[in-house]
């Protein structure tokens, strides 16, 4: 039973995981950009909410829409400036470096606004559990869950059905030819990084339910991101649904049986482990056949 | 009398003249203080930085008590104008060890500590070896007090030696305690913090059925939940900084994992937590080092609830111990140097190492090997009533009645 328990425990904190992460997978599948500052979109996310919240008295869940386009709204006009000039007026490798200072940049704007103090929501129903028999689950944590599940689900729908998904896919998959076909790359691009931190800023709204959030939590969310791409494969929402479940499963499982000090150990092994025998990840690049 | 121009233009050159032979007068009196500059690095930014800005603020309290009312610091008849020049370091070691370095190099004499023992420790190296004093408010973990220095005091005790009051007031407690478990956080700090709750416990007569180390980083303990609900354990302690304080709370509540009584020794002093946890809060013990409702007198801030309204009348952040704690660094350095009548760096450390002084945190004396001693310097334990702390041990100071056992969590009002 605690078995069974530690699974269901591992598989609500993956499915956030996921969340968190799918952002970061698109951004690196279609544009090659390692985003630094994606954990800064998390926890943005995170204090909008809290702000809407404390307040404006609106539920974190009904903030979501509001945060995504906010944080669409300035992953655009990030890519389209700082990250598009760094990209076309040096290499690729420059975006590593801009992402990280605008990282701190904005994590110390965070902290000017909204000071280091640690911060929380806690709706009526953060405190409520829910019992299976004898399986208990965290309520705000089912909800994070199936939060993550249903945007994944959206995103994973944009991807493949619409023209605008067809539109990154191709981009991904052939810039130069794209291009050929009328569409306008730099303006995919854009818009690709945009529904990124909006994703990124949705997970935000969720996690701040469930986890207290300083301007100092973002590089932890950067490296979770990192990994869970790295397990799941670059690009796609099930690669990035893959790799959450996996790590949260991981991250349970070792803290019951090993000990909670090693889950971070236990992750990373893991993911030397996937480097070395699967560096594609589990699923692979949704945008492989330009890579 | 008639306003001429020559009568304007005489008084005016009057005025001048004396203007001019009365400035370097008014010059004199301002730089008649000599300044005196205690160097060092807190963190302002990074994941320390809640906790760091609140030490900060507590120098920056009693400095300028010290400048502004008490006509500065007067040693060996010369009157010193105080300044603390602290750096961010950013919640980063290594970034710390730097700061004080150069610092060091720059002949700074006197060196208030950091906040976290991760960082006072490495730093206080640094000014050990150039024989600085450190007087510090930020740092308990043994290593800091067990390495052989000796210019490096902390307003704390070592981490091993705050537990015994809370082991007292577990003692005092009925139906009596029987078991306890322990989650700390696998941190220089945390861990001798946990170390020495475990020694003091089973030397009391409890018993500690499980002890879980945390990493610094957590974001979900289902599992360490599991296992409190498996031990059952009267109270549950928790070696935690705030953050995870809260998310083991909040966790215990959605899970409904009761014990008769949960101790975090940090997080509910401050008033984030206690916003965020709402009713919850209620029954959660913890530590604090000092209550201004304390009988303490003081030369420099008169008494306890003096230095409190002093802080509150100048400075914006919310008051918690860390303040007072850092405020008391201050006064402990004023008082070593006027006792010392000097304010020379090996002088004032003899001065500080032999101390016993009362002022509106207590009675500040340190250990031998340099820590706060463990019986005058202490925590005091508090419990989470109607939303705020109250003292409840030890029963001298004691501003409420301790509630054990404290209801479950869904009847907790």
């Amino acid at each position: 039973m605690l078995l069974l328990q530690t699974l269901v425990d591992g598989l609500i904190l993956g499915g956030v995981f996921s969340l968190a992460a799918v952002g970061f997978s698109l951004i690196f599948g279609v544009m090659g950009i390692v985003n630094l500052t994606h954990g800064i979109f998390v926890v943005a996310g995170a204090y909008i909410a809290f702000v809407m919240w404390h307040h404006g008295g609106i539920d974190p869940l009904l903030a979501i829409p509001p945060i995504m386009a906010v944080l669409f709204a300035f992953g655009y006009g990030y890519q389209r400036t700082v990250i598009q000039w760094a990209t076309e007026r040096a290499s690729i490798v420059a975006s590593l470096l801009v992402t990280f200072g605008v990282a701190l940049m904005l994590r110390n704007v965070l902290q000017m606004v909204f000071s280091p103090d640690f911060r929380s929501i806690a709706p009526a129903y953060s405190f409520a559990g829910v019992s299976l028999g004898p399986i208990r689950m965290d309520f705000v944590r089912l909800i994070g869950l199936l939060t993550s599940l249903v945007l994944l689900l959206v995103l994973g729908l944009v991807l493949s059905r619409s023209a605008f998904g067809r539109a990154i896919r191709a981009t991904a998959q052939q810039p130069l030819a794209a291009s050929l076909s009328g569409i306008d790359v730099r303006h995919v691009y854009g818009l690709t990084f945009g529904l990124g931190a909006a994703f990124a800023g949705a997970s935000g709204a969720v996690i701040g339910m469930m986890l207290p959030f300083s301007p100092a939590a973002e590089g932890p969310w950067t490296l979770n991101a990192f990994v869970v791409v790295t397990l799941g494969g670059v690009g796609s929402p099930q690669g990035a649904l893959m790799g959450g479940l996996l790590l949260g499963v991981i991250s349970t499982l070792t803290a019951q049986y090993v000990g909670p000090a090693f889950t971070n150990a236990m992750m990373f092994l893991v993911l030397v482990l996937v480097l070395l025998l699967r560096p594609q990840g589990l699923f692979g690049s949704a945008f492989g056949e330009s890579r | 009398m008639t306003i001429s121009r020559r009568r304007v233009l005489v008084g005016s050159a009057g005025g001048a003249t004396l203007a001019i032979a009365g400035f370097p007068a008014i010059l004199r009196a301002q730089t008649q203080r000599r300044p005196l500059v205690f160097g060092g690095s807190v963190p302002m930014t990074g994941a320390a930085a809640e906790t760091g800005l609140n030490v900060l603020n507590g120098y920056q309290a009693a400095v300028k008590r010290i400048n502004e009312d008490l006509g500065g610091l007067q040693v060996a008849g010369t009157t010193y104008q105080l300044e603390v020049r602290m750096f961010d370091d950013a919640s980063d070691p290594q970034r710390a060890t730097t700061l004080i370095q150069r610092q060091v190099d720059e002949n700074i004499g006197l060196f208030l500590g950091s906040f976290g023992s991760n960082i006072v420790l490495p730093t206080c190296a640094i000014t050990e070896r150039a024989r600085r004093p450190m007087v510090q408010a930020g740092g308990g973990s043994d290593q800091i007090f067990t390495q052989g220095r000796r210019f490096v005091f902390g307003i704390f005790p070592r981490a091993t030696r705050q537990f015994d009051t809370s082991v007292a007031f577990f003692k005092r407690l009925q139906p009596a305690v029987a078991t306890t478990m322990i989650v700390y956080t696998n941190d220089p700090f945390s861990r001798f913090q946990a170390e020495g709750a475990k020694k003091a416990i089973e030397e009391a007569g409890m018993r500690v059925l499980d002890s879980i180390a945390l990493p610094a980083q957590v974001s979900d303990v289902s599992a360490v939940l599991a296992s409190v609900r498996q031990h059952n354990p009267d109270i549950l302690i928790c070696n935690t900084h705030d953050e995870n304080s809260l998310l083991i709370a909040r966790q215990m509540i959605s899970s409904n994992t009761n014990t008769k009584l949960l101790y975090q020794s940090l997080g509910p002093q401050t008033a984030a937590y206690r916003e965020a946890l709402g009713r919850y809060a209620n029954g959660v013990v913890t530590q604090t080092y000092w209550d201004e409702n304390a009988a303490y007198q003081c030369p420099y801030f008169g008494n306890a609830k003096g230095f409190a309204e002093y802080y509150r009348k100048n400075f914006q952040r919310p008051m918690t111990y860390h303040m007072a704690s850092a405020a008391a660094c201050i006064v402990a350095y004023a008082q070593a140097m006027k006792n010392a009548n000097s304010i020379e760096p090996a002088r004032v450390r003899d001065a500080l190492a032999a101390m016993d002084f009362p002022c509106f945190y207590g009675r500040v004396k340190f250990a031998a090997q340099g820590d706060g001693d463990a019986q005058l310097l202490g925590p005091l334990v508090a419990q989470v009533q109607n939303g705020q702390l109250a003292v409840v041990h030890p029963e001298a100071g004691a501003t409420g009645r301790p509630v054990y056992p404290v209801a479950p969590w869904a009847q907790r009002g």
